[in-house]
């Protein structure tokens, strides 16, 4: 695939050089008699090899699948780790490691069953107590070392070896409703024995999992190559083999792309959609991510404390002709907090509709006709975050009775003064994005909505106390509630909402594979056209 | 002044201005938007574990403190860990640096062979059709940006027309190096076809203003020099005009321009940012650009110091050499 052209690769060359020094060693011995020493390799098999190459916009932080917090790291390690449960490409739940999984009756804990038969790249059999001690590496500082994921696992206190049955418990500190969507996106289970006996260098740069491909050579900033693992668990790959690289330039990944040197490349923007499709050998593919773009309103500053004035900023824009204009149709307009995707979506909310007369009479209402407001966004952070923006702000400002205007900002600072902790400390209306990859609307509403969350901008006696009751509900009574919450979002704006954002790849012609929602490239899924 | 004095005086005040640049580059850290935890984490990371992180990465420390453990370290050649992937970082620097050597020099090689008889023909038939296109040229090749230059020679060299690959080092030096050592001379000219096809169009987006700008000097110089009087004497004895003007004329012309060939070479290593993001490249450039993204402060500032250590060596080399060539100037 990517070997079409002429170039010799960095493995192919070493591979070379040592094939040259060994055949010179050889014929020093030989004492120079003999036949000549061939030192071309020939191929290993006759059929065609299937390798693909992804360039992302980063290369992975390290290889240590507990320490990073990144999804270009996530990508390339997990398609050599594996977790307890995994999620399917629409986001269902599904068994990876684990052949059954079910809360413990009349105890806050859950439990899994550990399949058996899985083994890891150098060999050794998985055990539940490898699954322990990788839960344990996560939760419990005590254990290793401060992982940053440790609040991925929020609610999770520990795990044991369930005795004398192949299974894990997990001790939860409440009920902890969404223990289940965090284990299926996160925690990657490593070999107890090797992250003992290596030390943190060496576990950041290289890999023993038990996932379908396992590490060939890494290249910090450059490459890391992985091979099929031919004992997976599962039908071994079809892929042989995946190499990842980085371009930070989105125009450079684009004619890689066109020019054979890559076949799958991330975050293609809207402009270079058609260049891609018009293309010989490539195509574009699109999927909504799990992440939605908002403006934030302070409720507690004029003019955004008014329900009426932030009910009309909704009504000003006209968001279907942004996602349909600005964002060349890769988005869906928003109604709520929670994406489609997600547990406590509520589906008969509909995104307001574009009314600039009813927008005006809102305004007059909230009696802040002429007010000036001012939107901080991003730039190059989200798909086109500045082209949105420049069109919310654009329809504001159309009104007759409100001015408004658009105020770069650098991502660093901004992100600065919503995490400063209070929110006084915050800009007053913003654009932002929020992913999710749990795809549970109580985790988003809780960081960006409820009274202490992490990033809010509201408070709302009601809405707290429908998440705080959410809290310890399962199922569908839990679902019942979040969509009750988001209900009552929808009515009183504390945002204006905008888009699901989606991502978008540009892949080789000749590979057959689907984009997922959770901004996962899952390689295994690929095959061969 | 005799040279080696002239050397240990140099040295000592490119030591502090590499001492300047440490300070002024740690100072910009500590003004600049963007805590490095901040990036470093997504925003919905628990407060606890962000201030775990920060105490980890010692970004908690008092500013001296800080200081001082970057300074200290850096005579030893320990320019501190990486906050995004916690390894060394005089590591990651050096290992880029090869890249980009690689390409500043090919990007000179592509301006000398092309300046320099440029700017003969240019001055030796001035004002005539030769001269003007000459001059046309090194007027675009001075205005035109390089990331534009970059991305139009990849839409049309590589993507259009597929004569060159878009992007990517796939050998470098080393790599022929390697092969050469090991006696597969097959591969290592192979190797060598490869790395001249990869490194083509980035050495010309890198090189066009310099060749622009040795054209410029050239014939300048060349003019200059033809209209002095030894060239006239040579002349009157009855030295074939050829002689006079490549053996004696350019030889005094390229005086000045070896000097600033020096000197751009150093700018070249530093100015490769934009050249290595087009292409890809994995250089110094490279690195910069996405510890800039990052904000892992560690490897911006062991870039810059690399970069500001490469650029004051060669100006002192560029210094002594030109006083050797030219006994005129005195070392002072």
């Amino acid at each position: 695939m990517t070997d079409n052209n002429s170039h010799i690769g960095r493995r192919t060359y070493l591979k070379l050089a040592g094939g040259a020094a060994a055949s010179a060693a050889l014929a020093g011995c030989a004492g120079g008699g003999g036949e000549e020493t061939t030192t071309t390799p020939t191929p290993e098999e006759t059929s065609e090899p299937f390798d693909v190459t992804i360039t992302q916009g980063q290369m992975p932080s390290g290889l240590d699948p507990q320490d990073h917090r990144e999804t270009p790291t996530d990508i390339v390690v997990l398609h050599a780790y594996e977790g307890v449960l995994t999620r399917d490409a629409v986001g269902a739940v599904q068994q990876a490691l684990s052949t059954n999984y079910e809360r413990i009756e009349g105890e806050n804990a859950v439990r899994f069953d550990i399949r058996e038969g899985v083994t890891f790249h150098n060999g050794d059999e998985l055990t539940p107590e490898d699954v322990a001690y990788s839960i344990n590496r996560v939760v419990d500082e005590n254990v290793g070392f401060a992982s940053p994921q440790s609040d991925q696992l929020a609610g999770v206190a520990g795990a044991e070896v369930i005795e004398g049955e192949r299974a894990v418990k997990v001790n939860n500190t409440s009920l902890n409703p969404i223990v289940f969507s965090e284990f299926a996106t996160y925690l990657d289970v490593m070999q107890q024995s090797w992250v003992e006996e290596n030390d943190k260098a060496f576990i950041s740069q290289n890999m023993n999992g038990t996932g379908p491909f396992q590490l060939d050579s890494y290249t910090e900033d450059e490459e890391v190559v992985l091979t099929r693992y031919e004992d997976y668990w599962q039908d071994p790959a079809a892929v042989d083999t995946l190499t990842f690289r980085a371009a930070s330039e989105a125009s450079t990944r684009v004619n890689q792309l066109l020019q054979g040197e890559t076949d799958v490349i991330v975050n293609v923007p809207p402009q270079e959609v058609e260049r891609v499709n018009n293309s010989e050998g490539a195509r574009v593919a699109a999927a909504p991510s799990t992440r939605i773009i908002y403006n934030a309103m302070r409720y507690d500053l004029e003019p955004f404390d008014s329900v009426e004035f932030r009910q009309a900023m909704n009504y000003a824009i006209d968001l279907e002709s942004i996602v349909q204009n600005v964002l060349g149709g890769f988005g869906a307009a928003t109604s709520q907090p929670t994406l489609p995707e997600f547990v406590g979506h509520n589906a008969d909310l509909d995104p307001y509709p574009y009314d600039p007369d009813q927008a005006e009479q809102l305004v007059e209402d909230s009696g802040y006709a002429g007010a000036e407001i001012e939107l901080h966004t991003p730039v190059g952070r989200y798909l086109k975050d500045l082209e949105i923006a420049q069109a919310v702000a654009g329809y504001i400002d159309e009104l007759p009775n409100v001015t408004a205007t658009v105020r770069q900002r650098d991502f660093g600072s901004l992100v600065d003064e919503l995490l400063a902790g209070s929110i006084e400390a915050r800009p007053p209306w913003f654009l932002i994005g929020w992913g999710e990859a749990t795809f549970d609307g109580g985790l988003v509403m809780q960081a960006l909505l409820a009274s202490d969350g992490t990033l809010t901008t509201w408070q709302n006696e009601e809405f707290d106390s429908l998440l705080e009751q959410a809290g310890n509900q399962s199922g569908d009574e839990r679902d019942a509630t979040l969509q009750e919450a988001n209900a009552l979002a929808h009515e009183e704006c504390p945002w204006i909402f905008l888009n699901q954002q989606f991502s978008v790849y540009g892949v080789n012609d000749s590979i057959a594979w689907e984009a997922r929602s959770d901004e996962r490239i899952d390689v295994y899924d690929m095959s061969q056209k | 002044m005799s040279l080696s004095r002239f050397l240990i005086k140099r040295s000592l005040q490119g030591l502090f201005v590499i001492w300047g640049v440490i300070t002024v580059v740690f100072g910009l850290r500590f003004i600049s938007p963007g805590d490095p935890a901040n990036v470093l984490l997504p925003p919905d990371v628990d407060p606890e574990v962000r201030a775990q992180v920060i105490a980890e990465l010692g970004l908690n420390e008092p500013l001296y403190v800080q200081y001082w453990d970057f300074v200290s370290g850096i005579p030893v050649g320990d320019l501190g860990l990486s906050l995004v992937t916690r390894t060394p970082v005089a590591t990651r620097v050096i290992t880029k640096l090869p890249a980009t050597l690689e390409l500043a020099i090919a990007a000179t090689i592509v301006a000398v062979i092309i300046a320099i008889p440029l700017g003969v023909v240019s001055a030796t038939r001035r004002h005539q059709p030769a001269d003007y296109s000459a001059t046309v040229f090194s007027l675009v090749g001075i205005s035109t940006p390089n990331f534009w230059l970059g991305v139009m020679l990849i839409l049309v060299l590589a993507v259009q027309l597929n004569l060159f690959p878009t992007s990517q080092r796939p050998i470098g030096i080393d790599g022929i190096v390697l092969l050469l050592v090991g006696g597969n001379l097959s591969a290592a000219f192979d190797g060598f076809t490869t790395w001249v096809w990869h490194i083509t169009l980035p050495a010309i987006t890198l090189g066009t203003y310099f060749t622009a700008l040795i054209t410029r000097l050239t014939r300048s110089g060349m003019l200059d020099q033809l209209g002095q009087t030894y060239v006239r004497a040579s002349r009157a004895k009855g030295l074939p005009e050829t002689l006079v003007r490549y053996k004696h004329a350019l030889r005094n012309t390229l005086i000045p321009v070896i000097t600033v060939i020096g000197l751009q070479l150093g700018t070249l290593i530093g100015g490769a940012v934009i050249t290595e993001a087009v292409f890809a490249w994995p250089g110094l450039g490279t690195l910069i650009i996405n510890s800039i993204n990052a904000r892992d402060w560690p490897v911006l500032q062991g870039s810059l110091i690399v970069v500001a250590v490469g650029f004051v060596l060669v100006n002192i080399l560029v210094d002594a050499l030109y006083a050797y060539v030219n006994p005129q100037v005195a070392y002072d």
